[in-house]
């Protein structure tokens, strides 16, 4: 591993104030689980890491209003075990359990993952999913992005509009009802110790009468960034919720995918396919929630 | 490059030791501590065989840099055993089986212990993801599985009996 200089910050202004001196040269650790990694094997050289993870005040998970906001250094394990988070977003719950391993989700973090903003970052599917913002600080000030927005942005690396000297420190979206429903499913040769070929998330938030207000579907792998299943939620606004409208959207979702991964046939073939098993899953799920009852 | 001091207790003693930024976890417990039934298996975080327990939970010590380690408690597998008397988990493994080429043993132990430490009673499906992070390409997992349930199974009969808590 190549030598570097190496600071463990005690608060985030003293973060802030490595990050503004030494900018594009430094790295932030939070976890470690992706960057150490990288560094070992030589894909990373940074001259100075910054271990932000005894920042402790940057992991929580918080109810403010309608909203939950959770810090950037909440691990796996937090928001997997975090009651709120299993009762009212399952989306979040189940994905957040099913990365990597016990030992990785101990370590990696929610603000690790969005920043790393892997393509099967299985965090980056559930936020998606969920229409999740973030909160960038540096010793110029706060700003704060849709998730989606920040993916799409182009700051020190091309993954995402984090700036040199800015850091992480919060992700939040609005609580989910309870006339919402949320789901996520992990597709992997393994359940645990597998990286994702489809790690899929769905939201469904109906009125009174059944009918569907609001409708969010992200597959992640199967674009650079999780892909938007558009004309699905499209077709879900405004009709009542039930089995068949739900599979309706299935030809939609293989034609998604096969225009997003044309270019990979490799992979397409299997894709574009198994996504509609995938999403059958999520439509139980999410049928069960408002039901209040199994339709597997 | 400068050296970083790393205090740390490690396997129930006070530490504190001067090492280079640039080695991680595994190195600084296996070339600095000489504690070497910490293992290096993928060196990507995906076998587990370098799990030891870090405050209180099992990580994988080749995704940490050692500076991580600093303020921290770690138990290896050196640290299990008192007084010559190995750990009830040791023994199970010893009883069960549960051993073959023994590469993955340590972090197997150390994932068990970490769980046992947490939870004194789980349930079958409790110790199957606890255990869900460690490799094992010799047993076919089923005595792994065994001498935990075993070690469960013992202990509680032995704090039926007034004896003493698991660590």
């Amino acid at each position: 591993m190549k030598a570097f200089e190496f600071f463990a910050p005690k608060t985030l202004a003293e973060a802030k104030g490595l990050l503004n001196q030494y900018g594009e040269s430094a790295a932030i650790l939070a976890g470690g689980t992706d960057i150490v990694i990288e560094m070992n094997e030589g894909h990373r050289k940074p001259d100075v890491v910054i271990d932000i993870k005894k920042l402790k005040d940057l992991a929580y998970v918080r109810i403010e209003g309608s909203k939950i906001h959770i810090g950037a250094l909440t691990t796996f394990e937090m928001i997997s075990s975090d009651p709120v988070i299993r009762e009212r977003v399952r989306v979040l719950a189940e994905a957040a359990s099913k990365v990597g391993s016990p030992q990785i989700r101990s370590l990696g973090t929610i603000g690790g993952n969005l920043a790393t903003a892997s393509v099967a970052g299985d965090g980056v599917s559930a936020m998606m999913t969920l229409n999740a913002s973030v909160v960038l600080d540096s010793v110029r000030g706060q700003r704060q992005m849709p998730l989606a927005e920040f993916l799409d942005g182009q700051g020190v690396s091309s993954r995402n509009a984090l700036l040199a000297d800015e850091i992480m420190t919060e992700v939040f979206f609005e609580m989910p009802d309870n006339h919402t429903a949320t789901a996520f499913y992990k597709l992997a040769k393994r359940k645990s110790l597998a990286i994702s070929v489809i790690g899929a998330g769905m939201l469904v938030q109906v009125d009174g009468a059944g009918i569907c207000i609001k409708a969010s579907m992200r597959g992640g792998c199967l674009a650079r960034y999780p892909l938007h299943f558009k004309a699905a939620e499209e077709h879900l606004i405004g009709n009542k919720i039930s089995i068949d409208l739900l599979e309706e959207t299935l030809p939609m979702l293989h034609d998604a995918v096969y225009e997003s991964a044309k270019s990979r046939p490799w992979s397409v073939f299997y894709k574009k396919e198994s996504v509609q098993g995938v999403y059958r899953k999520l439509f139980a799920a999410i049928l069960e929630q408002l039901n209040g009852k199994s339709y597997e | 490059m400068n050296k970083i001091s790393i205090s740390l207790n490690l396997n129930g003693t006070d530490r504190t030791i001067l090492v280079y930024p640039n080695r991680r976890v595994v190195d600084l417990l296996r070339e600095d501590f000489k504690l070497t039934s910490v293992k290096e298996g993928c060196s990507e975080g995906e076998c587990g065989a370098c799990t030891v327990i870090f405050n209180g939970d099992a990580v994988t010590t080749c995704c940490m840099l050692a500076g991580q380690a600093d303020q921290s408690t770690i138990i290896t597998l050196e640290g299990l055993a008192k007084d010559g008397e190995l750990d009830l988990l040791q023994q199970c493994f010893l009883d069960e089986g549960a051993v073959q080429c023994g590469y993955c043993t340590p972090g197997m132990i150390l994932a068990a212990k970490a769980l046992l430490l947490k939870n004194q009673s789980p349930t079958e499906a409790q110790i199957k993801l606890a255990m869900s992070g460690n490799l094992c390409r010799c047993t076919g997992y089923q005595k792994i599985h065994a001498a935990v349930k075993s070690a469960v199974v013992i202990y509680k009969d032995k704090m039926a009996q007034g004896g003493e808590s698991i660590d």
